[in-house]
């Protein structure tokens, strides 16, 4: 037994009813380390980093930290041996301090059972400092920018006595800095000896933070030898498992008058002052801007979900009232939310009702509300055929299909109203590779026939792959437009920041 | 891998699952012909289609809100009330053709009172239904003052007392609702909106959907529906009573969710919520027919319900697992 190892995994599976999540994983992970998991959604990646936290038991195989087998130890008790995951979707209470978060589940008692604050905020600020984290114990969680809630969760994990700390997707949603700083306080916590399992969708920064790479795939794991030395072209073919043909668009370079299809005046609402911008005839316009800065809300506010408050749409110099969605479907405005699960399917539904939904009382009106169920089966079965949607049948549940599958069903409905512009709002998120392109390339199709985009994502390498012009959102405003002609990511991200950092 | 034969076993589990009403209406079938066989008779079967004829009715209309992820506890409140309104104004003159209307057309009302303060409002449904329910209760019983309005003329009681041959007529009433609503839950936009609502709100707004309207056109049908189940009883008893149609307040609910209308929105079938009601309707008219006394209905009634929303839980904790 060699004590040097803190996480040793053997021979580790897991399955779940018929599918097989996990086929014998063997990982170990010495402290100090930080071990990176690569591997398109639903390869396995939160069920392993489950099992490790205790979330759920392995079906076979067992795991070992520090020696001792944990197989019967559950959750909490793997946390006190010093194993904590920090989930995607942060885990923190808003709503108290930053004192109360570290110190929650084991709040310093006084006399008589109260709490003793003062105790807690002086120790509390101990380690803030310690940690290097410059916030006072007294602010509320909720006032915290992004980068310092995700920092404190890494140190309510330390105080916890982490020795493992599992970061599920912690990038997400930072600036390059704010990243870079992330990246520096989580190696001066592994100089330290802290491990860390970090799981991100991110080649780039996989490779320049791991000491070890793992690639999940269809739950096998596949090691990667010299991780400094593998290339982002080699790791993406191991996480894809096949060679995959990234979509290619040419660009469309020529706006003319006569070729606009969507103006708008002038739009304020709910993080949008006076904002104006043309859309020409099938051209993909990116959208870049941090959360807040008016980039989502300009897609929201297009398609009626959020109010306008002020401005005008026009549509070949028609105006256009849009209230809500309903309004911007009948109007050729489609929209595919970031948010698929809460804002894109029906779980109880089939394939084939999921893709109908937006055309039951338009394309497939039948007289008396009757539904023609042949039509809609039919333009069930060409979508399934034009965006390769796998599934054994169009009566099969949504939620038996995979995340890159139910997304192209999402993507399916959208383009069944016949949109004259589809608003895409991170419609990659959390999909596996190969779907990811079908469904790019699907949208250019759609944009060489005569519809127009509006491409918003914080996936820069797909923006500029996909996008032929820029715009850039800051405090409810444009403030930057470029053609997407030699540009890359450290341009992208150096013009918003820029623009960010321009206050 | 999994073997053909767990496979085989996981299919038959799953069917009886989603079956499991129409096992268990079987069962009890037999099981009451065990212990008395003149249960088989035209007399007693035929009269729990007449009995299950206003249960059914009533089913389908919590059905329509259980559908949304919704509850509405007013519609024996809401049959009751239209009744007595259609009965009055027919005492006070109205024919009967237009009395039978005006039930209706209370009971749409008050469905869509009961939308708008829902959705427009943004009300709980649970406590806004059950509010609804106490007053038109209390509305009842406070005009009738506790007396019962009864010597309806028989051209009114035909429906639900009169037979064609030795066939009652009533079921036939049950039997064209009920596959009215089996088109309009499975083949027309109104119906797969409700599921879709119910499936998944924010979704189904996003689809373009317009869910206000959906969650009110539901709560006008099930007021409807309550409205044709208070003209049907009150036909059917020749009266309106001040506790009119109590019996049916909870027994409604389990019909539906027995049948399979699950509790958290947007999945039933019509034929379940058949099989509930026919369930319902057999061990009801059963213990009447083996003797048990009425004072253990309400118990009876009780365990029903229990029953139902235990099958309901190990169905979605069964789905879950799969």
């Amino acid at each position: 037994m060699n004590h040097n190892i803190l996480l040793d995994i053997r021979n580790v599976s897991k399955s779940f009813g018929t599918t097989q999540a996990l086929k014998d994983i063997s990982i170990q992970i010495k402290p100090g380390m930080i071990h990176s998991l690569l591997g398109r959604n639903g390869a396995g990646k939160s069920t392993l980093v489950n099992i490790i936290a205790g979330v759920y038991p392995q079906t076979g195989g067992e795991i070992f930290f520090e020696g001792q087998n944990i197989q019967n130890l559950n959750i909490f008790n793997r946390q006190k041996l010093g194993i904590r995951l920090v989930p995607q979707h942060e885990n923190s209470f808003p709503d108290l301090t930053v004192a109360e978060n570290i110190f929650v589940g084991m709040l310093p008692k006084a006399k008589a059972g109260l709490i003793d604050w003062k105790t807690m905020n002086e120790t509390a600020k101990k380690e803030l400092v310690e940690y290097g984290l410059n916030i006072e114990p007294t602010e509320m969680v909720r006032n915290l920018s992004s980068i310092d809630a995700r920092k404190l969760n890494i140190i309510r994990a330390m105080h916890g006595g982490a020795k493992l700390i599992i970061l599920d997707e912690p990038t997400t949603a930072l600036t390059n800095k704010e990243r870079n700083e992330l990246f520096a306080f989580i190696r001066n916590l592994k100089e330290e000896g802290t491990a860390f399992i970090f799981i991100s969708h991110y080649l780039g920064e996989v490779r320049e933070l791991s000491d070890e790479i793992t690639v999940l795939r269809d739950g096998c794991m596949y090691p990667v030898e010299n991780p400094k030395e593998a290339t982002e072209d080699h790791l993406s073919r191991l996480v894809a498992g096949e060679e995959v043909q990234l979509a290619r668009r040419k660009r469309k370079t020529e706006y003319a008058d006569q070729d606009k299809l969507f103006e708008c005046r002038n739009l304020t609402g709910k993080c949008l002052k006076n904002v104006s911008m043309d859309l020409y005839r099938g051209e993909i316009l990116g959208i870049v801007g941090f959360p807040g800065s008016g980039a989502r809300e300009m897609c929201r506010t297009l398609f009626g979900v959020n109010k306008l408050d002020g401005g005008e749409i026009l549509y070949q110099g028609k105006r256009l009232r849009i209230k809500s969605p309903k309004d911007a479907i009948r109007n050729g405005v489609a929209y595919i939310s970031f948010d698929r699960h809460r804002e894109g399917l029906i779980p109880q539904f089939t394939v084939n009702f999921n893709i109908g939904m937006s055309i039951l009382r338009s394309k497939l009106k039948y007289p008396f509300d009757f539904i023609n169920l042949k039509k809609e089966r039919g333009i069930s079965e060409d979508y399934r055929e034009t965006l390769k949607i796998k599934c054994n049948s169009i009566n099969d549940l949504i939620s038996s299909l995979s995340g890159g599958n139910q997304q192209k069903v999402v993507v399916s409905r959208s383009l069944a109203s016949d949109p004259q512009l589809l608003i895409l709002d991170e419609p990659t998120i959390g999909i596996d590779i190969k779907s990811r392109e079908e469904i790019i390339s699907s949208v250019n199709d759609m944009t060489r026939a005569g519809m127009s985009a509006i491409y918003y994502t914080n996936d820069y390498e797909e923006l500029l792959r996909v996008a032929d012009r820029l715009i850039f959102f800051k405090d409810s405003k444009i403030v930057a437009q470029v053609e997407n002609k030699d540009l890359n990511i450290v341009g992208v991200t150096e013009i918003r920041d820029q623009v960010k950092g321009a206050q | 891998m999994e073997t053909k034969n767990t496979k085989t076993k996981r299919n038959i589990l799953s069917i009886c699952m989603n079956n499991v009403v129409w096992i268990l209406l079987v069962v009890s079938i037999v099981v009451m012909g065990m212990f008395k066989s003149s249960f088989y008779s035209f007399g007693i079967l035929s009269n729990i289609l007449v009995q299950g004829t206003v249960l059914g009715i009533l089913a389908i209309a919590v059905s329509m809100i259980i559908l949304l992820g919704d509850i509405n506890l007013s519609t024996v409140g809401t049959a009751g009330f239209s009744a007595l309104i259609g009965v009055m104004l027919m005492e006070g003159g109205l024919p009967i053709p237009l009395a039978v209307l005006v039930i209706l057309a209370v009971g749409g009302l008050i469905g869509l009172l009961n939308g708008w303060i829902v959705t427009k409002l943004r009300a709980n449904a649970l406590i806004e239904t059950l509010a609804m329910n106490m007053v038109l209760q209390g509305a009842l019983l406070a005009i009738t003052k506790g007396n019962t309005i009864s010597q309806l003329p028989d051209s009114y009681k035909y429906i639900s007392q009169g037979k064609i041959g030795i066939f009652p007529v009533l079921p036939l009433v049950l039997f064209v609702v009920f596959l009215v609503f089996y088109f309009i839950w499975n083949k027309t936009a109104f119906g797969r909106s409700l599921f879709a609502v119910g499936g998944n709100e924010h979704s189904a707004y996003i689809a373009g959907i317009n869910v206000n309207a959906i969650k009110i056109g539901a709560f006008v049908v099930s007021g409807l529906l309550s409205g044709l189940a208070g003209y049907l009883l009150s036909a059917y008893m020749g009266a309106v009573t001040s506790s009119f149609g109590r019996t049916f307040e909870m027994q409604c609910i389990a019909a539906a969710v027995v049948g399979g209308v699950s509790l958290t929105g947007g999945k039933g079938s019509i034929l379940g919520v058949l099989g509930g009601t026919l369930l319902l309707t057999v061990i009801q008219v059963g213990l009447a027919v083996l003797g048990i006394p009425s004072t253990m209905i309400t118990l009876a009634g009780g365990l029903m319900i229990f029953v139902a929303v235990i099958i309901d839980a190990s169905r979605n904790m069964y789905q879950a697992g799969k």
